[in-house]
């Protein structure tokens, strides 16, 4: 196995190219934090005195995780579908005859780079988001109570996705097939479910990985959601069924 | 050494290999010759563990490619030479490739500098011409310095240049005491770089045996001409000749104008003509390969 991981660990070399993607991950998260955060801000004087008691300040300065977690997901599917369209996976299984050990390498690998993108990106859109919204005095700042578990939600939302992509890679092994699903789940599917009747969106809407993952950086409860640490567990759910269907494609079916 | 025995490989209706066994000995080149969708490449992706065989088994120096713990120190394939991420540059890809099994990285600058790529190293593979994919191919497959060497079509698309260049590499590795086994649908080119020649066509074997002998028996048929020709045919295939339809004539190979003479006593057919053939090389070799397997007796009374 280890030399499975120093095969993998050198594929993601030349680091710069590694780097950009952890680079867009932060970008991102950034990004989206600041216009989500200056808009409350400049939002601020009509809120009212509950208003202000019910603001979610640590969650809305973790909003651009879920932009984030397009460029993560991303990461994890192309490490396996850039190497289905080339015919390289061939020549991976020659260095490593043992499907299923590539698999383990790819996702411990890109799941690393993963959580260190993760943390660096819930904290500087967290930084910036608490910057912003600080100028009309509603920051948390860094000792607030709900900050701990929700970093820890963002980075473990955005890990998940990144083994997801990799088991949805395995499974599909086009990017282009991928990557549509991948947006699909997560850009799409709570389009379509915001416009379903009130009920029906209550029942629904807590399965969505979006939802799941908003939740998990958001330091309120909702009744119809799931509870962060519920919610992770179903999504890891999800990954792990697929994991199950690419892995038994990757080792039955010949590339 | 490589060993097949009984290789059997179907996808759906069509058998593709057809027990087919043979031995791959070290020292020599050896070609495996067979037209287009032959089963070659089939065959050679069994060898390296990429394709499960339904039947039979394929080894390397006595162990199935999945057994093998560093594969790539036992055996170096080239299969697809352009099965590389363009974006890569060539020293990044042969280093990943090291850290696989645990090669050192000097190896890598070494490989690179065999096959004369170290001046573009620091490239990206993309903007490769396919020769030059070709070379960081072999580089990749001389990784492990293996004892062992499969080549798949390695000259498709080379110039002469190219061609000559893999010939002579191809030659020194099989010199260096090396197995090398380099497939192709190219008789000319195996003539000149292959001693021995493993031939297959529609998945089954049809010679294993040197270029010398192979040249000699492909070299010399007999052509028979007979108003009985489809009983001739039978007659002669169930004595074990190789044999082919060319207009209103049998082309033997294998057996001499005597030896045609006498089963065409004994089946009591009238002989029109009975001559001995110089087919050229490349010729006979299609002609084997494309009709030995099924013998299609002409329509009656057409």
């Amino acid at each position: 196995m280890g030399h499975t991981l120093a095969m993998e660990w050198q594929k993601l070399r030349p680091f710069h190219k590694t780097s950009r993607t952890v680079a867009t991950a932060i970008g991102l998260a950034v990004s989206v934090t600041a216009i989500v955060a200056a808009a409350m801000a400049a939002n601020a004087k009509h809120m009212t005195v509950n208003d202000r008691h019910t603001f979610d300040s640590v969650g809305i300065s973790l909003q651009g995780v879920n932009a984030a977690v397009l460029a993560i997901a991303a990461f994890g599917v192309l490490c396996m579908t850039r190497e289905y369209s080339t015919g390289m996976i061939s020549v991976t299984f020659l260095a490593q005859p043992r499907r299923l050990r590539v698999l383990a390498a790819k996702l411990l690998t890109h799941g690393a780079v993963a959580g260190v993108a993760g943390v660096l990106a819930c904290t500087s859109a967290f930084a910036v988001g608490q910057a912003l919204l600080g100028t009309e005095g509603l920051a948390n700042g860094w000792s607030s109570a709900q900050l701990p578990s929700a970093l820890l939600g963002g980075v473990a939302y955005l890990m998940l996705l990144c083994g997801w992509g990799v088991a949805l890679g395995a499974l599909l092994r086009t990017s282009a097939a991928a990557i549509t699903w991948m947006a699909s789940l997560l850009v799409v599917a709570p389009v379509i479910v915001q416009i379903l009747p009130e009920s029906v969106v209550h029942r629904i809407e807590r399965w969505l990985p979006s939802q799941i993952g908003a939740s998990a950086m958001s330091a309120h409860s909702d009744p119809h959601l799931f509870s962060p640490w519920v919610g992770l567990a179903v999504l890891a759910g999800y990954v792990l069924l697929t994991l199950a269907a690419g892995a038994w494609r990757m080792a039955r079916i010949d590339p | 050494m490589i060993e097949v025995r009984q290789l059997t490989k179907r996808y759906g209706p069509h058998t593709v290999v057809n027990d087919l066994s043979f031995r791959v000995d070290p020292g020599k080149v050896t070609g495996f010759l067979g037209p287009n969708g032959s089963g070659k490449t089939t065959t050679a992706r069994m060898i390296l563990g990429l394709t499960d065989a339904d039947e039979g088994v394929a080894t390397i120096g006595g162990r199935t490619y999945r057994d093998l713990r560093r594969p790539l120190c036992e055996i170096g394939a080239l299969i697809n030479a352009g099965a590389v991420i363009p974006s890569r540059t060539a020293i990044d890809h042969v280093r990943w490739l090291a850290a696989a099994n645990g090669i050192s990285k000097q190896r890598a600058d070494e490989v690179l500098g065999m096959v004369g790529l170290e001046a573009v190293a620091g490239r990206k593979v993309g903007g490769f011409s396919l020769g030059m994919k070709q070379r960081l191919g072999i580089a990749a497959a001389l990784i492990g310095d293996p004892p062992v060497l499969l080549f798949d079509e390695p000259i498709n698309g080379l110039d002469p240049e190219g061609i000559r260049w893999i010939r002579t590499f191809m030659q020194g590795l099989a010199a260096e005491g090396r197995t090398v086994f380099v497939s192709s649908h190219l008789m000319s080119e195996m003539a000149l770089t292959a001693t021995e020649l493993i031939v297959i066509g529609q998945g089954r074997l049809i010679a294993a045996e040197s270029v010398e002998k192979f040249t000699e028996r492909a070299d010399s048929s007999v052509r028979l001409r007979s108003p009985q020709l489809d009983e001739m045919a039978t007659a002669l295939a169930v004595e074990g000749a190789s044999l082919w339809r060319n207009g209103d004539a049998l082309e033997i190979v294998g057996f001499s104008i005597e030896q045609v003479g006498a089963i065409a006593a004994r089946v009591g057919a009238i002989v029109y003509e009975l001559s001995p053939q110089r087919a050229s090389l490349e010729e006979a070799f299609m002609q084997l390969t494309a009709a030995v397997c099924e013998y299609v007796p002409m329509q009656r009374g057409a």
